[in-house]
């Protein structure tokens, strides 16, 4: 009956479709890597003489998951290759999505990136970019203010409290520190940072650490009011990004594409950016989580061979280096960190490298979306004063019980 | 006689099959799947909070939402039932938010209800210097949605209720008038009771529309704040998304009774209006 079922909604949906005999690749994001994406992808088209169309994703990394499973479940030809985020590698691969990569060298790869795209020794994917969250702060204001480069929650408070009483006498909607709120994926890597900085894990949810780290990232918003009330609404990776572009913040805490954003010739933060390390607690250890884009095959492609040829022009070195200097993107390459010409135009990857040091995955369960399912809708209650931070934890774990009993 | 039972077949054949075909496979194969492994996926539903507070909104969303867009829909129709001038250009005008696709249409409201951004927090801001986080609480983010589901969809019933003004039996209008009715009483005593059968089809579709309602919450609030506005229909989309259909299908079971329900109850009191 199951078999019976998709065979007939699957055949009448896409029957419709016109049959595809182009290699296509689905990528998404800014419309400016879009823009940069085309390009790359012409330069693939005339080196190799192979057709590429483009599947264009949203910028939103769930909406983006979204497609690519809807297509994937129902073993469409197309997208051939499509880039993934970390957090999903380890469920596409699973669900048996991927085709499995062979006769590929992944040693120049950054190790601690690579064993998400890996199950025991068979290699699915490859990473096509290492990100992580930074912290942006404007070092104009800072030095105005008298204040350092905050190493720890508390000193960013404190500075921020002080910059936001003066500054909100020209801006009266400005606010010291944004970040990502909203219930999604983002705010599972805000979390994430928070609780590894007080000293928590996922693994133990409704722990002293992780309570701690809760109730600070609400009193943000609630209590001191440093972040601005649409957090847990609105705030996602783009909304975050233009707030403090627009100069209406002190601190974003952000990926690395933000960078090239913030300078670019109409920015009016443009030169007044700096990038730092995210804080710890005080006494706790620096975090950042660990993000980027890796690329696959689809187990269902109808061009293979081609989409290989893809996948190994994009993460060659040159191509690498392209992005880098492009759109910001860091390479997933330790090799392309040596080059001098990206270490001369683009100095700021030292930076980027040394925060993304503190680095740490999100749990490689393979139902880790599912996890962030439950999870999520909790920490936002609690952002939204719905529910105290220990209720949203204790209940939170509770679910996270039964889905392990329900998936492992 | 047999000849009516005939043409009876014949003519509902086509509807027939096509429905078997789209709808009951669909809704049958649901089912099935919810029970394949037994009554588990049940078992789950219960002692799953999520479920509970997801179905609580669902009804919730229809219980606000419809009453809004019955009463919307009723003005508008009683408004272009009027003789004026450009009366055609009018109804034709009142149609687009209908035409426009929900998720356009949610895109647009999110430029409404926006906190930084917002129309009607620039507004609110400029005139009373007080912002609203629209999605930020449960009860404001309902009425969002309300809102902007009322805007769409008004039409749709406006068109219903007009269909039914333009069938109402003039004499009837014509005796109140005699017998002094005022244009108040008129509408409470005549126009409506005899427009009852229309409003209950409106409430119907109305209804059924919003207990399913998916478009405009994935884009407005995304199921936000805290998960609070998470319809059935989103709750059991992430479910199938993941490839647990077992529990998704259980969950869109649901709904499907929950529609079934409400058909029922709507069906029972048409027929009663009817042979009142």
């Amino acid at each position: 009956m199951k078999v019976l079922l998709f065979l007939v909604l699957f055949t009448l949906i896409f029957s419709c479709k016109k049959k595809e005999e182009q290699l296509t690749i689905a990528v998404g994001g800014t419309p400016e890597e879009i823009r940069y994406w085309s390009q790359i992808i012409e330069e693939f088209e005339k080196k190799e003489g192979i057709e590429v169309k483009i599947l264009r994703q949203p910028a939103d990394t769930d909406l983006r998951r979204h497609g690519l499973a809807v297509s994937l479940s129902a073993k469409e030809k197309d997208p051939d290759v499509f880039l993934m985020d970390i957090a999903w590698v380890g469920f596409f691969i699973k669900s048996g999505w991927l085709e499995k990569l062979r006769d590929i060298d992944s040693s120049p790869f950054i190790e601690k990136v690579l064993f998400v795209d890996k199950k025991g020794e068979d290699l699915y994917a490859l990473p096509l970019f290492v990100d992580c969250g930074l912290l942006y702060y404007r070092k104009d204001l800072l030095e105005k203010y008298n204040c350092s480069v905050p190493s720890t929650w508390e000193q960013l408070l404190e500075c921020s409290l002080k910059v936001q009483r003066q500054e909100r006498k020209r801006d009266p909607k400005f606010y010291a520190f944004v970040w990502q709120g909203a219930q999604y994926e983002g705010l599972m890597c805000v979390f994430l940072e928070f609780s590894t900085s007080a000293g928590g894990s996922l693994d133990d949810l409704d722990s002293a650490a992780n309570l701690k780290a809760l109730s600070f990232m609400r009193d943000l918003i609630r209590v001191y009011a440093i972040s601005p009330p649409n957090t847990y609404t609105e705030m996602k990776e783009e909304e975050v990004r233009r707030f403090f572009q627009a100069g209406k913040a002190l601190f974003e805490r952000n990926w690395s594409y933000a960078w090239i954003l913030h300078n670019m010739e109409n920015s009016p933060v443009k030169g007044k950016v700096g990038i730092a390390p995210l804080p710890a607690f005080k006494g706790g250890k620096r975090a950042s989580c660990l993000g980027g884009w890796h690329v696959g095959i689809s187990a269902f492609s109808d061009k293979k061979e081609e989409a290989l040829k893809l996948l190994k022009f994009l993460v060659s070195y040159e191509t690498q280096k392209k992005l880098a200097l492009n759109l910001g993107w860091n390479p997933s390459r330790r090799d392309v960190y040596e080059d001098k010409e990206l270490l001369k135009k683009f100095p700021q990857i030292k930076k980027i490298k040394e925060a993304c040091e503190y680095a740490i995955p999100r749990p490689s369960v393979s139902y880790y979306i599912q996890m962030s399912e439950v999870i999520r809708p909790y920490i936002n209650a609690v952002l939204a004063g719905r529910l105290n931070p220990l209720e949203a934890l204790t209940k939170a774990q509770r679910e996270l019980n039964l889905l392990e009993r329900t998936y492992r | 006689m047999k000849s009516d039972k005939v043409y009876l077949l014949l003519y509902g054949f086509p509807s027939f099959f096509f429905i078997t075909l789209f709808v009951l496979t669909a809704v049958i194969g649901t089912v099935l799947l919810s029970f394949s492994k037994g009554f588990e996926n049940y078992a789950r539903l219960i002692s799953d909070p999520r479920f509970t507070d997801s179905l609580w909104f669902t009804v919730k969303f229809a219980l606000v939402s419809v009453p809004f867009e019955i009463t919307l829909g009723l003005i508008l129709a009683l408004i272009v039932n009027e003789k004026f001038r450009y009366r055609g250009l009018v109804r034709g005008l009142i149609l687009i938010p209908w035409a426009i696709p929900a998720v356009v249409s949610a895109r647009m409201w999110q430029l409404v209800f926006n906190y930084t951004y917002g129309v009607l927090n620039s507004l609110s801001d400029g005139l009373l210097g007080v912002r609203i986080n629209w999605f930020g609480e449960e009860h404001t983010a309902l009425l969002a949605l309300a809102i902007a589901d009322t805007w769409r969809t008004a039409p749709f019933v406006a068109l219903i209720i007009l269909a039914g003004l333009q069938t109402l039996p003039e004499e009837v209008f014509k005796q109140a008038l005699v017998d002094g009715a005022g244009l108040f009483k008129r509408f409470f005593f005549v126009t409506l009771p005899l427009l009852k059968p229309f409003i209950l089809i409106a409430v119907l579709f109305r209804g059924i529309d919003a207990l399913r309602v998916f478009d405009l919450v994935f884009v407005l609030t995304g199921g936000g704040p805290g998960g609070s506005t998470t319809p059935l229909s989103l709750y059991a989309y992430k479910f199938y998304l993941v490839g647990d259909f077992g529990y998704a299908s259980a969950l869109s079971s649901v709904l499907f009774v929950l529609c079934l329900f409400l058909s029922f109850a709507v069906g029972f009191l048409l027929k009663g209006s009817i042979r009142g």
